[in-house]
């Protein structure tokens, strides 16, 4: 039992390299051939987790091997358009994140949001604010009267300018009015490190990065920005219940190119809706910190234009609208 | 103690169930070939793989993963030592000492002190890993923006010491590799730089196509114009594979220095394997007696890397086994692994889950034995690969080129940037103009331009913040040894002239 399993997912490996090359197949037999879902950033990744769980669990719904491929680059810019600009016969679906608002204003060369057609969504990774326990603040209340009394004596850990954990920063000094010193890191992975080592004392980055050190005692996760608590740590309250308006983070959502056949892509998101309702699926996630909401297309189509139009006032306000200005 | 006895009752048990054995040979196979693939890298090896474990117990997953992770390791010095090409980014030093080991009818040698070195260098790493891990993330710590830039910039002045009787040609080609480096997305304000509005730039400049083309095709094109003239041949003599013992023996102290430059690089979050090599052959080349003919087939320059990109395996576990933070990619997707059974790496796994800590040390354990044995039963069957007929071999290593550099992000991009790195490879070669070090520069350039001006943010713009940190101040101070030592030789002629005289 265990070792054909071994097995099919060796072809599974071995289909990465053909499936970009497949011809499309006639509308009936739909899927007849490989699909590829790609993921727009490197092996290891958050993004590319969900992904290759999306695609191992989807496996259940669907008679064909989903390739997981990584297309990585320009700030996930790259792999959105090697969708967007894939034949759209249904077997090239991506897996993006909120990366895509940001980009498209600083990019050029960025698909717009209206760019692609949405699937399904995969669900929030809402940001948090954490701190290290030796700074000495133990809820947001003070988090802010000790910025407002010393402005930009908090170093706070985010991604670059545009990035999510960035702008959940910035939204933070927006509502309350304060100011942060914000310290670039690429990726969450060097930006817990640069927290765990002490070179900043706050960060707003995803709960479930800083989970254990929370637990263990060294850091502090003060509030989360999402309209729920978090399942991770259910003792942290919400923005929200502190009274501030601040709902920020990451999703993940899956995507084709515009032009697939309305039927190719009505059953790719009932494929996907299904897998990401298989509780089989949503134990898997969990374990791996991830949130999960299903939502079909029309949904999360609503859902991606409704955070741009939030984001957008924001991001003009910080100089990162460079191109596309409305 | 109990971890050690935990270790042994574990290691009988992988040996006694067939199960578990064919689990892990299958992955050191796998490990092997993916590894030995340019354009797979360890990391892709490990991501493409990942969906296997999902069905498998946590036990039977990390033994598995640890066998393509150790294997894939060693995997890419076997087309580093036989092609010239590095099948993954910690293999690409490997090759500038051994392929021309290779050329000159050594390639079984070469082979042997790779697999030799990667089995200690894993071994040692392993220990490192068991016996230090606490001591060791603790001062990986230690190491923050301030001290990154002051690495890099001690490792920036050992690529002058890396083309001796050519240093300002190595230093101009080290200054490609850097402004090569800047190209793409600019690190901290995400702002896009260098690209002339195209998004094929957008991409940056990767490592890995980059190497692809310029010790690969470049060394392809080399080839032919020689044998048009000579009739000499890519890799045709296996030679002997097992070196006389007087010439292994004296590689211990490379091998230490390898090992122990991997695993401290190894321990620092987001450093990887490509440092760690680079690094340990620019500090082998300096302190090895042989240094000067570094480049030209020297076993020291390929048991240093190779013994540092496998201890680094062992040190890249540190900082996530102890603190849950992962060193590099590789790390981050055997984390992945762990998170879906549920087990979360760092200071809890211990207390509450003690048995598969060793779970993990064995399954390295095991891994890097199974290494060693299958790399040793099928190393004549790599080298007899390359004995298949002159112009079959040069269509399928271009194949494997213009593949590996589309696979390592499936960016056609790649494969342009692959092409026209294999005419500058030509080109500095015709000139005499050293290109390792051009690799050299575009892995420092990008690490110490970010960590320099992030500490000047953290800092505000204070530079004393790298004269008031130890660790960032002892780098420093290395750096000016480093580069003026030579200035000292010249003021010293006759000091000089007593040590050439020995």
């Amino acid at each position: 039992m265990r070792i054909p399993s071994v097995f099919s997912a060796l072809g599974f490996g071995l289909a990465l390299g053909t499936g970009a090359f497949m011809a499309p197949a006639a509308a009936q037999d739909f899927p007849s051939e490989p699909i590829t879902l790609v993921v727009n950033w490197p092996a290891g990744g958050g993004m590319d987790r969900a992904g290759r769980l999306v695609a191992e669990y989807a496996k259940k719904h669907v008679d064909v091997p989903i390739a997981v491929i990584n297309v990585d680059g320009a700030g996930g810019a790259t792999g959105v358009r090697h969708v967007a600009d894939a034949e759209p016969d249904g077997y090239t679906v991506g897996i993006l994140g909120a990366s895509i608002i940001s980009s498209q204003y600083v990019n050029q060369n960025a698909n717009a949001i209206d760019d692609i057609d949405y699937l399904a969504f995969f669900g929030p990774d809402p940001a948090a604010l954490e701190v290290r326990s030796d700074l000495g603040v133990s809820s947001v209340e003070e988090f802010v009267a000790k910025l407002k009394e010393a402005p930009g004596s908090i170093k706070n850990g985010n991604d670059a300018p545009g990035g999510v954990s960035h702008i959940a920063a910035a939204l933070l000094e927006a509502k309350t009015g304060v100011k942060l010193s914000k310290i670039p890191y690429q990726g969450y992975a060097p930006t817990v490190a640069a927290v765990v080592s002490g070179e900043v004392n706050a960060a707003t980055l995803p709960v479930h990065q800083l989970i254990d050190q929370h637990k263990a005692g060294d850091v502090k996760i003060l509030g989360v920005m999402s309209t729920e608590r978090h399942f991770m740590a259910p003792d942290v309250p919400t923005f929200e219940e502190l009274g501030i308006d601040l709902v920020a983070g990451d999703w993940r959502a899956l995507y084709v190119p515009k032009g697939v056949p309305e039927e190719r892509k009505a059953l790719l998101e009932k494929m996907l809706v299904d897998t990401t309702n298989d509780p089989e699926f949503q134990a898997a996630a969990q374990k791996m910190g991830f949130v999960i909401t299903p939502m079909g297309a029309a949904e999360t189509t609503e859902f991606v234009r409704k955070s741009d139009a939030e984001l957008y006032p924001i991001l003009e306000e910080a100089g990162l609208v460079k191109v596309r200005k409305k | 103690m109990a971890v050690f006895f935990e270790f042994v009752t574990q290691f009988a048990d992988i040996f006694s169930n067939p199960y578990m054995l064919l689990l892990s040979v299958v992955g050191t196979a796998l490990g092997i070939v993916f590894g030995c693939l340019p354009g797979i890298s360890s990391t892709m090896a490990l991501a493409i793989l990942l969906p296997i474990s999902f069905s498998l117990a946590p036990s039977e997953a990390i033994i598995f993963l640890m066998a393509v992770f150790s294997a894939s390791v060693f995997g890419g010095s076997i087309s580093a030592v036989l092609i010239n090409i590095p099948g993954t980014p910690g293999a690409i030093v490997t090759q500038l000492d051994g392929y021309p080991m290779a050329r000159s009818g050594r390639a079984g040698e070469a082979l042997f002190y790779a697999l030799g070195a990667s089995t200690i260098g894993g071994v040692i790493g392993l220990i490192a890993l068991i016996l230090i891990a606490p001591i060791v993330a603790g001062a990986a710590m230690q190491f923050r923006s301030p001290e990154f830039a002051m690495a890099t910039v001690f490792g920036l002045t050992l690529l002058a010491y890396s083309t001796p009787g050519a240093t300002f040609l190595g230093i101009l080609s080290g200054c490609i590799g850097l402004i090569c480096g800047m190209v793409g997305f600019d690190s901290l304000t995400d702002v896009p730089r260098f690209d002339f509005g195209s998004s094929a730039l957008q991409n940056g400049i990767n490592l890995v196509p980059v190497t692809i083309g310029l010790f690969g095709i470049a060394e392809i094109i080399r080839n032919l114009n020689v044998t048009s003239e000579s009739g000499k041949t890519v890799t045709r003599h296996i030679g002997r594979i097992i070196p006389p013992w007087a010439e292994i023996r004296r590689l211990w102290k490379a091998v230490l220095r390898g090992s122990g430059i991997g695993i401290a690089v190894g321990a620092i979050p987001a450093a990887g394997s490509a440092i760690a090599v680079a690094v340990s052959y620019a500090q082998e080349q300096r302190l090895s007696p042989r240094g000067k003919d570094f480049g030209k087939g020297v076993p020291d320059g390929v048991v240093a890397p190779e013994a540092s990109n496998n201890a680094a395996v062992g040190g890249a576990l540190v900082p996530m086994m102890t603190l849950g933070i992962p060193g590099d990619t590789m790390t981050a997707v055997l984390m992945g692994a762990l998170l879906i059974h549920g087990l979360r790496p760092g200071p809890q796994l211990f207390v509450e889950h003690a048995d598969f800590v060793a779970s993990v040390y064995v399954g390295l354990f095991v891994a890097i034995l199974l290494t060693a044995a299958m790399g040793f039963l099928l190393m004549k069957q790599f080298i007899r690969l390359m004995q298949a007929p002159r112009h079959i071999l040069v269509v399928a290593i271009i194949l494997l080129c213009v593949i590996g550099s589309f696979a390592i992000r499936n960016n056609v991009a790649d494969v342009g940037v692959m092409i026209a790195f294999s005419v500058v490879g030509y080109v500095m070669y015709r000139l005499e103009i050293p290109v390792a070090p051009l690799a050299f520069g575009l892995i420092l350039g990008p690490i110490l331009e970010e960590n320099l001006r992030r500490s000047l943010i953290v800092s505000d713009g204070s530079w004393m913040v790298f004269v008031e940190r130890p660790i960032a101040l002892a780098m420093l101070l290395l750096s000016l040894a480093a580069v003026l030592y030579p200035v000292f030789g010249a003021l010293r002629p006759k000091w000089a002239k007593a040590d050439v005289g020995k």
